[in-house]
């Protein structure tokens, strides 16, 4: 039996049909702004990790969190800037540094552990040092953090 | 006191609705048939079987005042159903009439209005048909809500007033519509959510932060609070006048079913497989525990899984357990390892939670049905505390 016809694209032929971006809110800053923000927060973060207050650095980064279309570059460095955080806290310190993140902060890190395993061989990404931070986080949030990751279309 | 368990199938209930003796139950197996069981002593046996659909019913609810049953199903029809003696031999028998639902997808839930003379569908068109019984012709009219639905209307719900209804849907929002039909509706007071309401009237739209379909909306029992579930895992509590929502996100599967049992209290359920308990107030509001009591003898012994102190209904399993022995200990599944019986009484999703019986204003027992096959009627007062199993939910 021909099957092709269950891959054509219905979709197009639909004049009402639901876009992307009508699922969210769009971010209402602009994307020079956002990418400049983003850029002040690596130095930021910096000091922070100087100081070894990586709840601190987290909250910076994690905060406002570029999301949405037309801030591609500000959602790399974003997630460079993160993964310097991530690989270099110690394991031991990772359950009591996840804990003392807001609710929003915990979706949105986890929203960028998925990111990165979505890119192996990324810049400075490493496997086990994400799934060291998912498996902590997925004991303090539980599986609806997960879900939401998947949920959210506001993605980083 | 312990729930009452009935085990109806090996089927999933798609849904389910009681007659208002609490004598009879109808259900969707799954199947194109709506059954009716009815109750002997402690069990339930299939009595009756309606068919006239010819895919999957989806949604069932049985009018207490006027005994009447309406289905909706993927076949994108809805038929009321009424008891009426057969001319030959004078038994009773349920009569199907056809209702013009005007829609070109599947309808997904219904509900009848509190006076029981228009129903709501829920439909994949875009649209909610709102019925109302011509008599000139012995049919069921539909006028659509339209505007601005922008996917599948996921559920419904009738504020009491007759008027309002709230819908959820699968474009991420909650709304609030006027359902008023001139032909057999008062004109309608004012209410929280507005005093001029035409057909269509938008009166309010809402949407959890992380998004997510909605699957379950409900009124409170005053009509002046709006609860929904969504997708993200986590409910909304709407006090219109505020504005002011109140999302608790949950650490476990979303919810996809909720009713009020009171002002101040909500059962949601869903994905996670028990019946969950939020209560609150306009000041706020906050999970406070399971109806599924895990302290039972069937927890005793069982390790927690996911890493401790995790409170995951479906992971907190022997099957979980197996794999990770075999992964930690090197253990394969031998001794007594094989149970993969969940800690919850419902053994999959629960597809539907509805208020059982009302005493005082409180709804005191809700029923729920499941994946699983089975029919469950819980005390709504008998709270699990946050303590046990939800010791890791986060509210």
């Amino acid at each position: 039996m021909d099957t092709a016809f269950r891959k054509i694209d219905i979709d197009v032929y639909d004049e009402d049909v639901l876009q992307e971006e009508e699922l969210f809110d769009a971010d209402p800053r602009d994307p020079n702004q956002v990418l400049d923000d983003a850029k002040q927060r690596q130095g930021a973060v910096r000091s922070a990790l100087a100081r070894s207050d990586v709840v601190g650095a987290l909250n910076i980064v994690l905060e406002n969190a570029p999301y949405g279309p037309n801030v591609e570059e500000a959602k790399t460095v974003t997630l460079q800037t993160l993964l310097t955080i991530l690989n270099t806290t110690k394991s031991t310190e990772i359950p009591a540094v996840i804990k003392e993140l807001s609710q929003d902060g915990q979706d949105t890190l986890m929203k960028y552990l998925y990111k990165g395993m979505a890119m192996p061989g990324w810049g400075d990404i490493s496997g086990s040092v994400l799934l060291g931070w998912h498996e902590k986080l997925t004991e303090v949030a539980g599986t609806g953090c997960i879900v939401r990751t998947m949920t959210d279309r506001r993605t980083v | 006191m312990a729930p009452e368990v009935f085990n109806l199938a090996q089927t999933p209930i798609t849904c389910h609705a009681f007659s208002a003796d609490h004598k009879q139950v109808a259900v969707s197996l799954n199947s194109n048939d709506a059954q009716i069981f009815t109750r002997q002593g402690a069990a339930w046996t299939s009595t009756e079987t309606l068919s006239e659909h010819d895919k999957l019913i989806t949604s069932i609810d049985w009018a207490p005042n006027s005994n009447r049953i309406v289905t909706a199903s993927q076949d994108r029809n809805a038929y009321v159903w009424q008891q009426t003696p057969d001319p030959e031999t004078g038994k009773l028998i349920w009569k199907p009439t056809l209702v013009l639902l005007r829609i070109n997808r599947a309808a997904t839930h219904v509900r009848w209005s509190p006076k029981e003379d228009k129903f709501a569908v829920a439909s994949g068109a875009r649209a909610i048909a709102i019925c109302s019984f011509d008599p000139e012709n012995n049919w069921w009219v539909s006028k659509l809500l339209k505007k601005p639905i922008r996917s599948t209307v996921l559920s419904v719900d009738w504020h009491p007033n007759n008027v309002l209804l709230a819908a959820g849907s699968a474009d991420m929002k909650a709304r609030v519509f006027s359902a008023y039909i001139k032909e057999v509706d008062d004109k309608p007071t004012a209410t929280v959510w507005g005093s001029k309401l035409p057909f269509n009237t938008i009166c309010g739209e809402y949407a959890s932060p992380a998004g997510g379909w909605v699957h379950a909306v409900g009124f409170s029992p005053s009509g002046d609070v709006l609860a929904f579930a969504s997708h993200d895992s986590s409910i909304s509590i709407v006090y219109p006048g505020g504005p002011t929502i109140y999302n608790i996100r949950i650490s476990s599967l979303p919810f996809v079913t909720l009713t009020w049992t009171a002002e101040d209290t909500i059962v949601a359920a869903g994905h996670d497989c028990q019946p969950v308990v939020f209560s609150g107030s306009e000041s706020g509001w906050q999970g406070v525990g399971s109806l599924d009591d895990s302290t039972s003898a069937k927890a005793a012994g069982t390790r927690a899984g996911f890493g401790g102190n995790s409170s995951v209904g479906r992971l907190n399993s022997a099957a979980f357990s197996t794999f990770r022995d075999a992964d930690t200990r090197g253990q394969s599944g031998a001794g007594g390892t094989t149970d993969t019986k969940l800690l919850t009484v419902h053994q999959n999703t629960i597809t539907s939670v509805r208020p059982y019986q009302s005493s005082g204003g409180r709804v005191v027992k809700v029923s729920t049905s499941g994946v699983d096959g089975n029919l469950v009627i819980w005390d709504a007062d008998n709270v699990s505390a946050v303590a046990g199993r939800m010791g890791g939910m986060r509210m």
